[in-house]
């Protein structure tokens, strides 16, 4: 059974082996803790006992020093002055940044990370990393760790207006969708995760998977229409043969003017025309989803499936 | 995907060759109706003995307009045409469709189903719905028809009501 002396006698004998990594994570992992002043404390005392050690552990209590900014009411002394260490800095902050933390070299961290936790408090609600179990601290949908870099198992209650950081509504002006896109796919594709365990190349596959759908979703207006409804618990119902006299006979006529528009300027005219009632039916559906009038919703993406489709057929054209 | 098969009369469309259908899954029966296609074409709409049925399916934005000339005395359909925007399956089963509501009366149409015409061209799970257009729209043909028979016997009553 772990008490608090004992994380104090792991956090030693970590400092004493040099593990500067483990100590570093022992100290990220416990941020959010009500032991976190007593650890730091322990860790400054340390790094005064232990003068020989004093080069390596000026960059550690550097890179904590950072790390921990966030964190309220750190001393001012904390931090050691940084120009007389011998070891370079990158070094160990290289080795710091490098992600999922074997655990054959620290078999006691599971151990704390689980009394860590119990001590923790208010933060049941937040999601907990497999890896490292640490919580989620940074903003945002928990697709990877923030603490050790592992990628997380696809949590389906976070939908994909979540995922880019976007409200739940069908106008995304910058979105800047592309750029966080790329950002997640930095974290999350599966080329990144070829050396690590066959459960986490799993979780990247399908994380990245998702995020790819998440994007392709919402990128285009249709399929964001057709999303948000169904977020409402609103399933629009695609085999139903539709019998609206007007509709169709308008759709009749635009298919056949396709087929007989024998250049490209003919058909580029069409397609303005087609573009124009997409636009107008898409304003439509805002409306019309902002009064969660759904059936109307329904109606609009209708519409706006088959002006999809003509423009579809206008390219193959061109 | 294919497109309305009236431009194949035209000789625009490119054939799709036997080998390239067997690598794409379409059945024999589908390609033929493709490359032979029958009963294309447009009766006036507003002829009396003409019922216009117009159909579409919004998963593909399909559009199909199927019609029918009845005869009014035997009440048997003699001639029948369609024009389909869709896929192959679609163009196919509404050739079908036309096909067999041929030469019958029209109360035996309305009891073609989906599955028989889907069975016929062996069209996959997934282009069954088409075969389930093809069926709506012989019964809206009909539907349509009806109406205006109905219309029509209306106004000849009404005529000879101002005339008595």
């Amino acid at each position: 059974m772990l008490n608090m002396l004992s994380v104090f006698s792991v956090l030693r004998r970590q400092f004493l082996e040099n593990n500067c990594l483990n100590v570093f994570l022992i100290m990220r992992r416990s941020k959010n803790c009500s032991l976190f002043s007593l650890l730091r404390t322990s860790l400054k005392e340390l790094v005064y006992e232990n003068t020989t050690k004093r080069g390596l552990w000026l960059s550690a209590s550097s890179l904590v020093h950072e790390d921990l900014l966030l964190h309220p009411g750190i001393p001012s002394n904390f931090c050691i002055n940084t120009r007389s260490f011998s070891i370079p800095a990158k070094r160990f902050a290289r080795a710091s940044n490098c992600r999922g933390l074997d655990h054959h070299d620290f078999p006691e961290f599971r151990v704390l990370n689980r009394f860590l936790c119990s001590s923790e408090a208010g933060s049941g609600e937040l999601p907990r990393c497999w890896n490292c179990g640490g919580a989620a601290v940074s903003p945002g949908p928990f697709l990877a760790c923030g603490l050790c870099g592992s990628v997380q198992p696809v949590d389906q209650s976070i939908d994909f207006f979540q995922i880019f950081g976007l409200e739940r509504k069908y106008e995304i002006k910058d979105g800047n969708l592309e750029v966080k896109y790329k950002d997640w796919q930095k974290k999350l594709h599966p080329d990144l995760v070829h050396s690590k365990s066959e459960k986490e190349k799993m979780f990247a596959a399908e994380q990245s998977a998702r995020v790819i759908d998440a994007y392709r979703t919402l990128s285009k207006p249709l399929p964001r229409a057709i999303y948000l409804l169904k977020l409402e618990g609103v399933h629009v119902d695609e085999e139903k043969t539709i019998t609206d006299p007007d509709l169709l006979a308008e759709m009749m006529d635009i298919r056949e003017a396709v087929e007989e528009a024998n250049d490209s300027h003919a058909l580029n005219q069409i397609q303005t025309q087609v573009e124009e009632k997409f636009e107008k039916c898409s304003r439509s559906f805002e409306q019309v989803f902002k009064m969660h009038d759904f059936d109307n919703a329904i109606a609009a993406i209708e519409r706006m499936r088959y002006y999809d489709r003509a423009l579809e057929e206008i390219t193959k054209k061109l | 995907m294919l497109s309305f098969s009236g431009k194949r009369l035209l000789g625009l469309g490119h054939r799709v060759s036997a080998a390239a259908v067997v690598g794409r899954g379409y059945h024999e029966r589908v390609v033929d109706h493709y490359d032979n296609p029958r009963n294309v074409g447009s009766f006036d709409k507003n002829d009396s003995s003409v019922g216009t049925g117009l159909v579409g399916a919004p998963a593909c934005g399909d559009v199909m307009k199927l019609q029918i000339r009845v005869d009014e005395e035997s009440g048997k359909i003699v001639d029948a045409c369609f024009k389909t925007f869709g896929c192959g399956s679609a163009i196919a089963s509404s050739s079908v469709a036309t096909e067999w509501v041929k030469g019958k009366k029209m109360e035996e149409v309305l009891s073609i189903k989906n599955t028989e015409i889907a069975k016929h061209l062996s069209l996959p799970p997934v282009k069954l719905h088409c075969s389930m257009l093809a069926e709506d729209a012989i019964k809206a043909a009909v539907k349509d028809y009806e109406a205006k028979k109905a219309k029509h016997l209306g106004n000849a009553e009404a005529a000879q009501v101002e005339k008595a």
